[in-house]
């Protein structure tokens, strides 16, 4: 790789120990990704925070660094963590005490500690053509294919890395060419809800893997149907970027999306969308004692949705539910009411949490209900959770009943 | 005497010991014990065999992200490899060992399956990139 005297710099340890390390990971990786130079970039995301993947090994790592004297020098946010700072939800206390140490030792290097996975609905929004190194897959496709900016799937080590010396290696999907389409699905079917859209992704990450889909017939999406479909595609597959023609920016139409080249297409019916909801279910009974709403984090839109539906209602005495969104989302959300009523009928609006990274199996609940692509397609590895997977309205008659389905 | 062949640090650094050859792939998260060094991935080529204080060729990582974390606490816990050689490192292994330290040289001139058996004595300079070895029965 050629590097620029700066980085050059960097690597010989001129900026100290933690800035060279972070200079070692990007030169290996563009040495195995064959890039020619390193870019700038103008923001940061960390992922990767939670207790479950640092380790208390990893948590000692980032105190070093910290103390070593490491800061960021670009906007760095901070992805969901295994705990609400707000409040004592029950979780086992070393778990807490680890998280909350991991956190710090990030904040200390300057970092936002926004803990969450949707930076984007709080301020931190990468616009057109801007180079940036997130990880968090939902968030990585996200900023791809809606806001149009350049990222590769980054890991924590790799965002955290870029984040200190404001560099990543300039290969993958910050080169136009590797931007264009891979293969088009399109969709005949009407997608209602966010359930929807989740099934979707979640069916077409399982085909296409690593590529770029290409959607056609996706009529005036919400932001949080967008969100979801990604965050499903992510998850089920590993894909960095969609194309939604005639929606997202480097779409203007099909042929856009795929720079003139040819392509296959799949049609998606109603009969794709069930199965895809079929592969995210994997409860064995009716009986549900967990709910849980927000993966990625809810926007303030989803939780007056929540607030609606259990307005006046209760949660069963069997049941927890819990909302997931950021702290940012939350303070809104008291201010307008709906956090009052959500726990007024018995749920819980968590901050920084969420289901898969963080501990709610502790808690010793087996079978959960939710609309999220994302936390179905996980939460049996992670938390050993049987799953129901539906609308939000499936999920909080779920809540109300103490089981799946209708009554009985 | 001892072969010498030449090769791509990846991560910088100096180890010598006993080499392991492994020809599978290696994931790190879910498929060995930090504790120990014991591969615990069913039916894996490595399967309760100790990784630690060993020379480790392997062809790449494989599998979760997370397991450059899982490195990592190999190195913290001296439980690891002195060093690695791989055929082509990826970004796991190569993030992973440099976080914890841990040398790390691919690309050989020749393959090291060729010329590296279980049991040989291995130099590894990952500043400079040059792997030594010493056969078994002259060591």
């Amino acid at each position: 790789m050629i590097l620029t005297d700066e980085e050059k710099r960097m690597l010989e340890g001129e900026f100290g120990e933690p800035v060279q390390k972070a200079m070692e990971m990007l030169v290996a990786i563009g040495d195995i990704y064959g890039a020619e130079r390193m870019i700038p970039v103008k923001s940061a995301h960390i992922a990767g925070l939670s207790l479950k993947t640092h380790g208390t090994a990893g948590m000692e790592w980032a105190e070093e660094m910290a103390r070593n004297g490491a800061k960021v020098k670009v906007p760095t946010t901070l992805n969901v963590i295994g705990l609400d700072r707000s409040r004592d939800l029950g979780l086992p206390v070393d778990w807490c005490a680890n998280q909350l140490r991991i956190e710090r030792a990030y904040e200390c290097m300057g970092c936002y500690g926004t803990s969450s996975c949707v930076p984007y609905y709080s301020g931190f929004i990468p616009r057109l053509g801007e180079h940036i190194s997130w990880a968090e897959s939902s968030a990585v496709v996200f900023t791809n294919s809606v806001l149009g900016a350049r990222d590769n799937r980054e890991g924590g080590p790799s965002a955290w890395a870029s984040a200190l010396t404001g560099r990543t290696p300039c290969y993958g999907l910050h080169l136009d060419e590797n931007r264009k389409g891979d293969l088009l699905f399109k969709i005949e079917v009407d997608l209602r809800d966010i359930a929807d859209y989740g099934a979707l992704g979640s069916y077409v990450g399982r085909i296409v893997g690593t590529k770029i889909p290409v959607f056609e017939g996706i009529v005036n999406p919400s932001l949080e149907e967008l969100v979801y479909l990604g965050a499903a595609l992510a998850s089920s597959g590993a894909v960095a970027m969609f194309h939604v023609a005639g929606v997202t920016p480097e779409a203007q139409s099909v042929s856009d999306a795929f720079g003139g080249r040819p392509y296959d297409t799949v049609v998606i019916t109603a009969k794709e969308i069930e199965e895809g909801k079929e592969k995210l279910t994997s409860a064995r009974e009716r009986k549900v004692d967990y709910v849980a709403i927000g993966c990625p984090h809810c926007s303030i839109g989803q939780i007056r949705e929540v607030a609606e539906l259990i307005a006046g209602k209760k949660v069963n005495e069997n049941v927890t539910l819990w909302v997931h969104t950021s702290a940012a989302i939350k303070g809104l959300a008291g201010q307008l009411g709906y956090i009052r009523i959500i726990e007024e009928a018995g749920g819980v609006v968590t901050q920084d949490l969420c289901t898969v990274l963080g501990n709610p199996e502790a808690l010793g609940v087996k079978t959960l209900a939710t609309n999220s692509a994302k936390m179905a397609f996980y939460a049996p590895g992670s938390n050993g959770l049987g799953v129901w997977y539906g609308s939000v309205r499936q999920c909080i008659e779920a809540a109300i009943n103490g089981y799946w389905g209708p009554t009985v | 005497m001892s072969i010498k062949i030449k090769g791509r640090p990846i991560s910088k650094g100096y180890a010598e010991g006993t080499a392991l050859v492994c020809r599978e792939p290696i994931g790190f998260n879910f498929g060995v014990n930090v504790h120990n060094g014991i591969i615990t991935e069913y039916n894996h080529e490595l399967q309760n065999k100790s990784i630690k204080d060993k020379i480790l060729i392997f062809p790449h990582g494989k599998g979760s992200t997370g397991g450059s974390y899982v490195v990592y606490q190999l190195a913290r816990y001296k439980t690891g490899p002195r060093a690695i050689i791989n055929l082509n490192t990826e970004v796991i292994i190569a993030i992973g060992a440099i976080m914890g330290g841990i040398p790390v040289v691919d690309n050989l001139e020749v393959n090291p399956f060729d010329v590296i058996s279980d049991g040989d004595y291995v130099k590894v300079d990952a500043v400079n990139g040059i792997v030594e070895v010493i056969k078994r029965n002259e060591v």
